[in-house]
């Protein structure tokens, strides 16, 4: 078969079954089995065609184009050691498959338990097969995302649902590290690929970056595979079925850790920060994990901390950096796995028979079950190391190694001490295991009888203890050659010589291994008593645990600090938001003067004039009141604001604009006046509760709140006037204007023939929306019903009526009619003149300041005036004013000039001006934008007066409403 | 018409559709009352899908308006996700408007003007531009934030947010003054040639800060985020969307533009400011998702978290970090959509339910809804090779080209905290007790959440193509 599509097959075949798996009923047990298991079988077999061309060629390939702008291709590559590890991983899937047909019950949902089995499987092979480190990385992810799924299959199991999380969190965070690993690799070597990776371990040793890179490389190696301190997740991942632990604590998942770390061991070992990382952790794992083991009552448990244990053998030996030492290390792979997952199966099979995992509980099955016990004993054995088996072979060539110096230092002078004494510990659990639980009396308490499993249940044990066996005893010519292909090409040209024999003579790992095996007992012999008696857990450090710390950890982290950080910062207050808003930006325009060398140095305050200086002082006085005002007073802080607009339209003519004064003085004038009115129909303020006296908490906010506004208000005036006070760029649009406006427009007045002629255009487009924007809150306010509280008549006229009512001589309405009649008969009187001052506005605009706009509004002023002078019954008895058809004559005025020019042959809105003599006038500047203005005059003074006169007749219809109101009341009455 | 008016009219011709489409509806709307509302929503659908074939088939690209207006591929590709994120949000609103009263003919219509405003905010080519889109999207969004009147959540999310918003288009329309004042230019191009011509003044590094941070808001980037938890979880489910989709692409679009034609020159000095906004909104979006109950506020800090890593593209400033910004961008489009059509389907009989509690043992009562969501909440924790993760990747990588380690590392840590409340949705809804599940998801719902979670799923077949069009796209400015 073409080496293509074989190495695709093998990933994509899992996923597939994965997928029908997921469809069956919840029920079939076989039929799953069925599947599951052929494709495992499939895998295999795939696996083994494949061997001869790895023998041959030393790799087979598969590319083909994924992520060309990534420079990323799906990659997969099968050399010697992804071949063990692809005959490990779907070998052991099948035995699994085959030992789960039997251990799950018929009550369990099987789809799902095969679907996530298989796609574990798929994502393994993956891994192991990569080309490529990104796709590695993924696969990793993978397998943590389906072992998480599978430790927690039994969810109604609280201790599978937290040993799930914990694992997929620990494991997970090692990915996130790994793949930034892998992000540093790529980018010192320039490339993902696995090969061109593994060629450039010099470059990578050699790289600034080589330290970060290998850290996150071994938190995510490290973590997979439950390597001290990340060990702790593995313990509780026991909660998950047997099957599973079986496959990914012995044979899989864990070993993906190491697998990684032989993968790269070319490229980032020998250094002394690998050395000592790894070592490290490879020791400590070693020696902690053994001897937690001991300490165990839970069967699986016992057997958890034993795969730490010898998964941090197997760290230990790659950390050495000598090709020996990997050599043990990747042979040890093989025996452990073959040992462990038979032991776990046996415990699977204990708790089928009996009920129980723990040991306290159990003894005597021997004699129930005495095929599947010897099957255990020798697995046993071969965990402690005992000769003839194949623990002991890895084992003497992991004392061979520890012996020789490597690296001098502490770490290195131990190691033999160490590897001594959690062997002696191996010893002991092991004993510990096959004594408690299959001899001494007879269990009490159990629930059913123990007996033998099925036949096919208990073949995957006899079947890998067969191949312990088979290993220990002739290893040169079983497992010789797989292993050989793999360790080459691991190693490549630097594959030293090493020996597969049994008997090396009597040698000094001999010794050890004698020492080790008599320590054990004695040491099971001491403790025998004491065990069965004690909690679990080693003794005084029991208390100590490492996953307690965790959880300790990630409660602090992750949720009281999450929440307190949102208590701070995540208000849902509209003030602390606006306060946070406005702090944060001040920082940031604070900064780049800190930061930089950058510093204000345009700021010329030399020649500035007193009385200006008292202007604005006044209008910043203004300004600041009304904010302080606006929410007890609302009417100061109207009129304050007004204050503020004037102190800003004696800037502009200070600043010889006299168009730009003219308009915002009428503009302040009218919208100030608008507002005043809108201000009568808002709900009445909130009156202060409670004592007058203010806390100092208050007192302190208001003061801090006001050293905000000042400075953020202060640092944006200064910011402003640094930049108006700056050298103006030399080209800006302004100084065209300049120059065409009289040439092209015939006028002087800069402003007013950019409106009406330059950008006539937008003009025309401006009043239209200002008249759509009259028309709308003309009819927003037909609709508006004015808030109860507002609708009664005003504290002041009641007052007055009462008054009136009180005098005998005065009739209700007098005072009211009398107040301010001075003012009223002189706004009467200025009716006519503010007409004639719009009109000689209008007209001069052309060339002086004036012109349409502040006409419009200098008329909508006269009326407003009206309005306020004499109420609005009176002024519409006396006043027709149509404001819509102001504003439809105007536009159509304004388009009709526009289009006049259309006759002519010109654009649309073209002008033409010309100087006429008129009669005792004089030379008068007569431009087609004449008329235009007159259009936008019209359209200004109708929206205005529109405005006005829709808040004008709520007073009318409140008084109605309220006095419909009162009648409703009386006739209840 | 003359020529040169003639190739403007037909650069914007897909914003007019939608224009011209909102106000005919708007018109449709207003005469045939209560009941229009169906009608007005399939032909604002019909009108957005017309404005993207448009844009799709015969979008030329080029300037327009003596250059206020610029067509190019990147515009091109972030309306059409823009439009994606508005279309989405119109057809996951219907079966909820029926529900709660929601089905008013106006929002339809809002929609679609906020769509335009966007549409002119990606195609922004001087602030003049920026300014209108950006204020003729705002306006749209004020008042659908607070559509639901009779909700007083809902009124106080569109207050808040027209309040702040209307400060940051104060510090924004400042941030223009000032580099208006500095430069002498509105437009982009020539912001530019004023900038690398002259040296740095002080001034203009002010205006670039607050042009950043009214920008910033729109993204809801830290420390401008305080209106998007409130807002997504007092505003309507539709609008929570439509707010997490659509402007989130325009704005980021914008920022991307500004930062990358206008401020080129100073690059040092926003990517200072950008890798700040970074790092701080993907830290506080982790650490304050953790303690949320509601899952629209979840989605909240989780979407401020998102926008801290897309920028961290953008502050590698560079082309890969450019095409970094756009995929991760659209991934997270296809997230955030396939999220809230879940949400959106979270209805017992009694109405719409909002925690995350309410999800408990949601994988026994309606497995196929949690397969899915677990597989969207993988995805947005980045983990391969879902689509998240390879949004991650490729702003990592950018970061790590750039030699922005230290912004990478952070990044990487603060996936691992959001890792950590995604996975708790995930262990409530497979290992928590079942609480009742709920009614049957509506057929536009299951369309949405189905296409999105396959898109999630399989991204990683499709990613080559895509790759390749977002880098086209990025091309724009290099």
């Amino acid at each position: 078969m073409n080496g293509d599509v074989l190495l695709i097959l093998i990933v994509v075949l899992p996923f597939v079954g994965s997928v029908l798996a997921a469809t069956f009923r919840p029920n079939a047990r076989n039929s799953e089995a069925w599947l599951a298991g052929g494709v495992a079988l499939a895998c295999l077999i795939l696996a083994a065609i494949a061997y001869p061309a790895i023998v041959e060629h030393g790799a087979i390939r598969s590319e083909s184009e994924w992520l060309p702008t990534l420079g990323l291709n799906f990659t997969l590559r099968m050399d010697g050691f992804a071949w063990l590890f692809s005959v490990l991983v779907s070998g052991f899937g099948f035995l699994v498959v085959l030992y789960a047909r039997y251990y799950m019950s018929p009550h369990d949902p099987v789809p799902r338990f095969f679907a996530f089995l298989l796609a574990f499987m798929g994502a393994m092979l993956g891994m192991v097969i990569s080309g490529n480190l990104v796709l590695l990385v993924i696969f990793w992810e993978l397998t943590s995302i389906f072992s998480f799924l599978l430790i927690g299959y039994w969810h109604h199991n609280a201790g599978a649902r937290d040993g799930a999380r914990m694992a997929l969190t620990i494991t997970g965070i090692g990915g996130l590290g790994l793949l930034v690993g892998v992000l540093l690799i790529g980018h010192i070597v320039g490339s993902y690929d696995l090969d061109r990776v593994l060629a450039a371990g010099d470059q990578i040793r050699e790289h600034d970056l080589y330290v970060p890179a290998l850290i996150l490389i071994l938190l995510g190696t490290l973590t997979k595979s439950a390597q001290f301190p990340f060990h702790f997740w593995l313990p509780n991942a026991m909660a998950a079925p047997t099957p599973v632990s079986a496959y990914l604590h012995s044979a899989t998942m864990v070993k993906a850790g190491v697998f990684l770390m032989a993968r790269l061991w070319p490229v980032l070992s020998g250094t002394p920060e690998w050395f000592w990382i790894v070592g490290f952790a490879g020791m400590a794992s070693l020696l902690v994990g053994a001897f937690f083991a001991i300490f165990q009552h839970d069967l699986k448990g016992l057997l958890a901390y034993s795969t730490i244990s010898h998964l941090g053998l197997i760290t230990m030996l790659l950390s050495l950096g000598s090709p020996l030492g990997a050599v043990a290390a990747i042979f040890h792979m093989i025996n452990h796995a073959t040992f462990k997952a038979s032991l776990f199966m046996a415990a699977g099979i204990i708790d089928h028979e009996t009920g129980t995992r723990d040991m306290r509980r159990l003894g005597g099955l021997f004699r129930y079950m005495p095929i599947t016990a010897t099957l255990a004993m020798v697995a046993s054995a071969a965990m402690a190391g005992v000769p003839l088996l194949n623990g002991f072979l890895s084992k003497e060539m992991f004392f061979a190694e520890a012996i020789e110096t490597h690296a001098k230092s502490v770490l290195d002078t131990s190691a033999p001490y160490v590897a001594v004494l959690a062997s002696a510990f191996a010893v002991t659990y092991s004993l510990r295991f096959i004594h408690t639980v299959f001899f001494g009396p007879k269990p009490t308490g159990l629930e059913r009888q123990p007996h033998e499993p099925p036949f096919w249940m208990r073949f995957p044990i006899q079947f890998l203890v067969l191949a312990c066996l088979v290993v220990g005893t002739i290893p040169a010519l079983t497992v010789g050659p797989f292993l050989h292909t793999a360790v080459i090409s691991v190693l490549g040209p630097n594959t030293p010589f090493y020996s597969l024999a049994v008997w090396h003579g009597f040698t000094l790992p001999l010794l050890m291994s004698a020492v080790a095996l008599v320590a054990g007992v004695v040491l099971y012999l001491l403790l025998n008593g004491y065990l069965n008696r004690s909690e679990a857990g080693p003794p005084f450090i029991r208390r100590l645990q490492a996953q307690r710390i965790f959880e300790r950890v990630l409660v602090v982290l992750s949720w009281k600090w999450a929440r307190s950080i949102e208590a701070r910062l995540g208000t849902r207050r509209l003030q602390p938001q606006l306060r946070l808003l406005v702090v944060a930006a001040f920082i940031a325009a604070l900064l780049p003067i800190s930061l930089d060398d950058l510093s204000l140095t345009s700021l010329r305050i030399s020649e500035i004039d007193a009385v200006f200086v008292l202007i604005w002082v006044s209008g910043i006085c203004c300004a600041v009141s009304a904010a302080y005002q606006a929410k007890y007073h609302r009417l100061a802080a109207l009129i304050l604001l007004g204050g503020a607009g004037l102190s800003t339209c004696i800037t502009f003519a200070w600043f010889s604009a006299p168009d730009l004064a003219l308009t915002q003085l009428l503009v302040e004038i009218v919208t100030t006046v608008l507002l005043l009115l809108g201000l009568r129909w808002l709900p009445k303020r909130i009156e202060e509760e409670g004592p007058k006296t203010v806390s100092l908490g208050t007192r302190f906010r208001r003061v801090r709140d006001f050293g905000i506004a000042v400075a953020a208000g202060g640092g944006v005036g200064v910011l402003a006037f640094v930049a108006m006070t700056s050298p103006v760029p030399l080209e800006t649009v302004a100084s065209y204007y300049l120059e065409k406006a009289y040439v092209e427009g015939g006028g002087k007045n800069v402003v007013n023939v950019i409106l009406v002629d330059f950008r006539g255009f937008d003009t025309l487009g401006e009043v239209s929306v200002l008249a759509v924007v009259a028309l709308t809150v003309f009819a927003l306010l037909r609709r508006f019903r004015p808030a109860a509280d507002s609708i009664a008549v005003p504290d002041q006229q009641r007052m007055q009526n009462d008054f009136d009512e009180a005098e005998p001589d005065r009739k209700v309405g007098d005072t009211i009619a009398d107040y301010l009649l001075v003012p009223a008969v002189i706004m009467q009187w200025a009716f006519p003149v503010i007409i004639v001052l719009a009109t000689y506005l209008f007209l001069r605009g052309h060339d002086l300041p004036g012109g349409g706009f502040v006409a419009g509004i200098a008329m909508a002023a006269a009326f407003i005036l009206q309005y306020m002078a004499a109420g609005t019954r009176w002024v519409e008895e006396r006043l027709r004013i149509l404001p819509v058809s102001w504003i439809g004559l105007g536009l159509l005025l304004a388009a009709l000039t526009g289009m006049g020019a259309w006759l002519f042959g010109y654009p649309f809105l073209t002008t033409y001006s010309q100087y006429v003599e008129l009669p005792t006038v004089g030379a008068t500047p007569l431009a087609t934008a004449l008329l235009f203005d007159l259009g936008v005059l019209g359209i200004v003074v109708g929206a205005t007066v529109l405005m006005l006169i829709a808040l004008a007749h709520q007073s009318t219809r409140g008084l109605r409403s309220a006095r419909v109101a009162t009648e409703a009341e009386q006739e209840e009455a | 018409m003359t020529p040169e008016l003639y190739s403007s009219l037909s650069l914007i011709l897909p914003e007019l559709i939608i224009t011209v489409g909102a106000l005919a509806l708007l018109m449709i709307g207003v005469y045939s009352g209560e009941r229009a509302n169906n009608t007005v929503t399939g032909l604002a659908v019909a009108v957005l899908l017309a404005g993207g074939a448009w844009l799709v088939l015969f979008g030329g690209s080029g300037q327009a308006f003596n250059g206020a207006f610029v067509a190019d591929p990147f515009a091109k590709l972030m309306k059409i996700l823009m439009l994606i994120g508005s279309i989405v949000t119109l057809i996951v609103s219907v079966g909820f408007a029926k529900a709660e009263k929601f089905d008013k003919f106006e929002y339809p219509v809002l929609i679609l003007l906020a769509t335009v405003g966007m549409m002119l905010m990606i195609s922004a080519n001087n602030m003049m531009t920026l300014y209108l889109g950006l204020e003729l999207q705002s306006l749209a969004l004020y008042v659908v934030a607070a559509f639901n009147r009779e909700s007083a959540r809902s009124t106080e999310a569109g207050l808040k947010y027209f309040v702040l918003g209307a400060l940051s288009s104060g510090m924004l329309l400042y941030g223009i003054s000032l580099v208006y004042g500095y430069t002498g230019h509105v437009g982009f191009q020539q912001i530019a040639a004023a900038l690398s011509g002259s040296e740095r003044q002080l001034g203009l590094v002010f205006g670039l800060v607050f042009v950043l941070a009214g920008v910033a808001f729109k993204i809801s980037a830290v420390p401008f985020h305080m209106w998007t938890p409130d807002v997504y979880e007092g505003a309507p489910t539709p609008v929570t969307t439509f707010f997490a989709s659509a402007p989130k692409m325009a704005a980021m679009a914008l920022m991307v533009r500004v930062t990358m034609t206008a401020f080129e020159p100073i690059s040092s000095d926003w990517r200072q400011i950008v890798v700040f906004i970074s790092v701080a909104s993907m830290l506080l979006g982790s650490f304050a998702a953790i303690g949320q109950r509601n899952i629209k506020r979840l989605m909240a800090y989780s979407s401020i978290g998102h926008v801290g890593f897309a920028l961290v593209g953008l502050a590698a400033n560079s082309e890969a970090g450019v095409q970094g910004v756009i995929i991760y961008m659209l991934i997270y489009l296809a997230m955030t959509l396939g999220t809230f059509a879940f949400i959106l389907a979270m209805r017992r009989k009694d109405g719409n339910v909002e925690q995350i509690s309410d999800l408990a043992g949601l994988a026994t009562t309606n497995p196929v809804m949690a397969t899915i969501l677990t597989i969207l909440m993988f995805s947005l924790a980045g983990i391969p090779p879902l689509a998240g993760f390879w949004a991650k990747w490729y702003v990592f990588l950018a970061a790590i080209n750039a030699n922005l380690y230290g912004l990478a590392v952070i990044g990487v840590l603060a996936s691992v905290v959001g890792a950590y409340y995604y996975l708790r949705v995930i262990k409530i809804m497979w290992f928590d007790e079942p609480v009742g599940g709920f009614v049957p998801m509506a057929g536009e719902l299951r369309l949405v959440l189905g296409v999105s979670g396959a898109f999630i799923l399989f991204y990683v077949l499709i990613a080559g193509p895509i790759g390749r069009v977002a880098e086209a796209a990025a091309k724009t400015f290099f």
